[in-house]
């Protein structure tokens, strides 16, 4: 026995591996998370931009300590007070030779000899700093440079204090990407809850007819996934009218934005952030009827 | 009588809900596969109750309830759940989904219980020609008339073949013609082997339909006609 399915006739039959009707509520959801994504992506976009603006400088990070040639005796005390700060990992006293090819290369052949280079080059101490600096270090080497009336790389030292900065300011990144994660989890949460309660009625009576749970609340799943995956593409998709308005000012700074990197992050984050404001929607059942005494 | 398998058994059975009211109390009987019954009695004396608890809304409190064998007090959910799926459920308000065709209604427990499209189809198209709806399929619930909406939780409840219907208050919202034939599908259901389980407040059914006649007072058993007596004047 067979029989036709009339032409605009779709029929939908919920539970499983089924959609939900995609309705108002949905697309307003879609929009808020990809805005909210949209927002992610640009800091995660922003952290990328600066790692690669300030370059490699802050893998290695080095201080210089200027002695004068003429307290040349007691830059080995300088060197070993300098290696005694807690928080510095080495000190390396440049040789001369260094030094001068160095400021030759720096000075780009203006012809000033290697003699005269020499004896007007001070004493130079590479300061390495290790991962775990301490909050006076910086102020540390400036006290014991000066006590043997030497000089530090002021430049470096606010490179390495911005260093810092950045490593604070990923953190932030990350915590506000948290918040952000959550705040979304949450709105997705919230739509389907509407939807849930909307068809409470369905839900009851699939359960009355023995419906296992997990196919009641499979299409709910798949429609808070659904909607983390479409929203992350459009955040991807978002930000790139903002790279392009942006583009001759971040070739000026040297930056090349990966926005490839960018497309799995957010799809992937989005993804993950639907299923789990699924699975808050989908925590407490709406079925008043079928209550255990 | 002796030889034909007992579908519900209750002994001593009790439901007191977490308000403290008691709505079944002391309720012992068995009812056999194929019977057509009636459960009598005035709005809260314990019909809908009784029913709840043999579809597993509700959880006995004392005594002994077995639904195919099934010992409702104790019964782990997965066992609920697949006792649900061999009862067909018809309520008062028919519980239909409006925002559903037909169809779609009468295919949910099918759905439900993981019928492939090939097979689903027919079936519906089936179970709708026999409530008289087979060229409604494909329209809403909210177009048919209150009969034909009552006949399409019939054809929903009958769908996938349960050998046992429950049907409370079925005809209370209809008038005396239509109950009269919505009635006719459940006793032509009946003849085919399902037993069935109506709660109703309609006595005059009782005259045209004959079937066994439960009647419950306050919670409590006060007559069945199967056994010939009664328990309360």
């Amino acid at each position: 026995m067979s029989i036709d399915i009339p032409a605009g006739v779709r029929p939908r039959l919920p539970g499983g591996f089924k959609l939900p009707p995609f309705g108002m509520h949905q697309v307003l959801a879609l929009g808020i998370v990809a805005v909210a994504l949209w927002a992610m992506g640009l800091i995660g976009l922003g952290v990328q931009m600066v790692g690669q603006w300030v370059g490699s400088w802050q893998n290695e990070i080095r201080i210089h300590v200027y002695l004068d040639n003429k307290d040349a005796a007691s830059s080995d005390k300088l060197s070993q007070a300098l290696a005694a700060i807690p928080g510095v990992q080495g000190v390396r006293t440049i040789s001369q030779d260094e030094a001068v090819a160095w400021m030759h290369r720096w000075l780009a052949g203006t012809g000033v000899d290697d003699a005269t280079l020499a004896k007007r080059l001070p004493i130079s101490f590479a300061v390495s700093i290790g991962d775990h600096a301490g909050k006076f270090l910086f102020r540390d080497i400036r006290d014991v440079a000066g006590k043997f009336g030497a000089k530090v790389n002021r430049e470096e030292i606010s490179l390495a204090r911005a260093h810092d900065w950045l490593q604070n300011l990923h953190k932030l990144a990350w915590f506000m990407e948290g918040v952000m994660a959550l705040a979304m989890a949450l709105i997705i949460a919230n739509t389907l809850r509407i939807t849930l309660i909307a068809r409470a009625d369905e839900l009851h009576l699939m359960r009355l007819m023995g419906a296992r749970e997990w196919f009641v609340r499979m299409p709910f799943l798949l429609e808070g996934v659904l909607v983390g995956l479409m929203a992350g593409v459009l955040a991807w998709g978002m930000q790139w009218p903002l790279v392009w308005a942006l583009g001759d000012w971040l070739h000026a700074l040297a930056v090349q934005p990966h926005l490839g990197l960018l497309l799995p992050e957010l799809v992937l984050g989005g993804a993950i952030t639907g299923l789990l404001g699924a699975l808050v929607a989908t925590m407490r059942r709406i079925s008043p009827d079928l209550v255990d005494y | 009588m002796n030889d034909v398998p007992l579908q519900v058994e209750m002994e001593q059975l009790m439901l007191r809900y977490p308000t403290g009211k008691v709505a079944v109390s002391g309720v012992s009987l068995s009812i056999a596969k194929g019977q057509f019954i009636y459960l009598i009695g005035e709005s809260g004396a314990g019909k809908s109750s009784l029913m709840r608890m043999f579809y597993g809304a509700a959880r006995p409190s004392s005594g002994v309830l077995k639904v195919e064998q099934l010992d409702m007090r104790s019964a782990a959910e997965s066992r609920v759940r697949q006792l649900r799926q061999r009862i067909g459920i018809i309520f008062q308000d028919h519980k239909l989904l409006f925002s559903r065709t037909v169809f779609e209604n009468v295919a949910l427990p099918l759905r439900v219980q993981g019928w492939k499209r090939d097979r689903l189809v027919p079936r519906v198209q089936k179970v709708l020609e026999f409530v008289g709806l087979g060229d409604r399929l494909w329209s809403y619930p909210e177009t048919l008339s209150g009969g034909e909406q009552q006949r399409v939780a019939i054809a929903r409840a009958m769908s996938a073949n349960p050998p046992m219907i429950l049907a409370d208050e079925p005809t209370g919202n209809l008038d005396v013609d239509t109950a009269q034939r919505v009635l006719d599908y459940l006793t032509g259901l009946n003849a085919q082997g399902t037993t069935v389980i109506m709660a109703t407040h309609d006595l005059q059914l009782l005259e045209s339909h004959p079937g066994r006649v439960i009647r419950l007072h306050q919670g409590a058993l006060v007559s069945d006609s199967h056994a010939g007596q009664a328990y309360v004047d």
